[in-house]
């Protein structure tokens, strides 16, 4: 599968899906750290089903997995295909935010 | 248990079985936390349920994106054949009463229009493609599950084998049982008359005999002999417990990926027809010029069990869709 092809069966979890990579992509974490974590660097407070769903979805994908935790609330981390993925994943957000931003600029004169 | 655990424990019900299995004490903690935060939040409420609608969905073979371990994948593709299975049931249990109505009428006389007399050919056409495929996919699938329990490999198939051959000598016995007495089964003069053997009529109809609007007309159907309404409602739980038996059997079964791409294949085939069958039934609804008292007559029992037969249709298409996903 082609990485920035990872994402795309994960239709409206992809956003979530892209969070919890951000967010895994410096340490494990469990449900809860994930879910203050992403409210303090995107400002999103992301739902617990929401969460989870998507967390199912990047495991069933091989992009995290679990690690071993005698804790109840156990973390995840990244893989290396999860690192590729979002490396992918986000190098094509900022080229849509690129243009956007060249066109703004031209257009409206917004810098 | 605390009011909190206790109301995570609530909000976990909305989830399947091996879903809570997996994360079910893990996300317990997190909506306790959240609960701590948020005591009051319709929000998260309708969040979790619909998270717990597609993850049933998911574990239904129905949404979710094919696993990347072969393993995985093998076991969604196992899903969304139980679900096309189910499926293909619920369209034959309704369909049937449908066809069976008009062969039987067939078995008084002719069809009274064009619209009725292609419907019912196309339908029965149908009928005997899909029941062809249906002996098909069962046949090799009961061979596998067979030869497992013969070598004492699987005991997890044996309760679900147990229900779906009970299932069936029910709806067999039984439906030979009240199928007798009708056109063409105790040597009736008519019995050549129709599209179809005299039997073959009668037992589609018996089978089907709960798949009636008389369920909305209690006065009228408690005229009817006790035998006869003890089999209206043994039927139905006879072939749920055929087809739990046989979805069961699917999912559990470690089937072999050659047999996993032949079922899809049927599967596929199997929508295909019962699109045909459907046309056709629309066809027989949309040339409804028979008058009052024939036996070709649509009802709104016959309307109700055609949204019925397009739903089961939609939700088999997504089941072989997905299934396909998974195999490639």
């Amino acid at each position: 599968m082609p990485r920035d092809k990872a994402l795309d069966g994960f239709g409206r979890y992809v956003g979530p899906a892209t969070l919890i990579l951000a967010s895994l992509a410096d340490g494990p974490k469990h449900g809860y750290a994930l879910t203050k974590d992403i409210e303090s660097f995107a400002g999103v407070r992301v739902a617990p089903g929401t969460l989870y769903e998507a967390l199912a979805r990047l495991q069933t994908q091989g992009l995290i997995e679990p690690v071993e935790s005698h804790d109840r609330r156990r973390p995840y981390r990244l893989t290396e295909t999860g690192a590729a993925t979002l490396q992918a994943q986000l190098a094509a957000q900022r080229r849509v935010a690129d243009v956007g931003l060249r066109r703004l600029a031209q257009g409206w004169g917004l810098t | 248990m605390r009011p909190a655990r206790r109301r995570a424990a609530r909000l976990l019900r909305w989830y399947p079985r091996a879903w809570r299995v997996r994360y079910g004490e893990e996300f317990t903690e997190l909506l306790i936390a959240d609960l701590a935060e948020r005591p009051r939040s319709a929000a998260r409420t309708a969040d979790v349920i619909r998270g717990g609608l597609v993850a049933r969905l998911a574990d239904a073979g129905l949404s979710g994106c094919p696993p990347r371990s072969p393993e995985l994948a093998r076991m969604q593709v196992r899903a969304c054949l139980a679900s096309l299975a189910c499926c293909v049931a619920v369209f034959l249990g309704v369909g049937g009463a449908i066809w069976s109505q008009l062969v039987i009428g067939w078995q008084w006389s002719a069809p009274d229009t064009a619209a009725t007399t292609v419907a019912t050919f196309v339908m029965t056409g149908t009928v005997l493609v899909l029941g062809l495929v249906a002996l098909l996919a069962v046949l090799p699938v009961a061979w596998t599950v067979a030869s497992r329990l013969a070598r004492g490999q699987t005991r997890a198939l044996a309760v679900p084998s147990a229900l779906f051959l009970a299932g069936l000598a029910v709806m067999i016995v039984g439906s030979r049982h009240f199928g007798n007495g009708w056109p063409g089964t105790g040597g009736h003069p008519w019995a050549r008359t129709g599209l179809v053997p005299g039997g073959v009529a009668a037992f589609a109809w018996a089978s089907t005999l709960s798949v009636s609007s008389f369920w909305a007309h209690p006065a009228a159907l408690a005229a009817f002999p006790a035998a006869e309404l003890t089999w209206m409602v043994l039927s139905p739980l006879a072939l749920a417990c055929l087809v739990a038996g046989a979805a069961t059997a699917v999912r559990r079964a470690e089937l072999p990926p050659a047999l996993l791409r032949f079922e899809g294949r049927l599967g596929a085939a199997a929508c295909v027809t019962m699109a045909v069958f459907l046309g056709g039934g629309c066809a027989w609804l949309a040339g409804r010029t028979a008058p009052p008292g024939s036996p070709f007559r649509p009802g709104a029992i016959d309307v109700a069990g055609l949204a019925v037969m397009a739903l089961a249709l939609g939700v088999a298409c997504q089941a072989a869709r997905q299934g396909r996903r998974g195999l490639s």
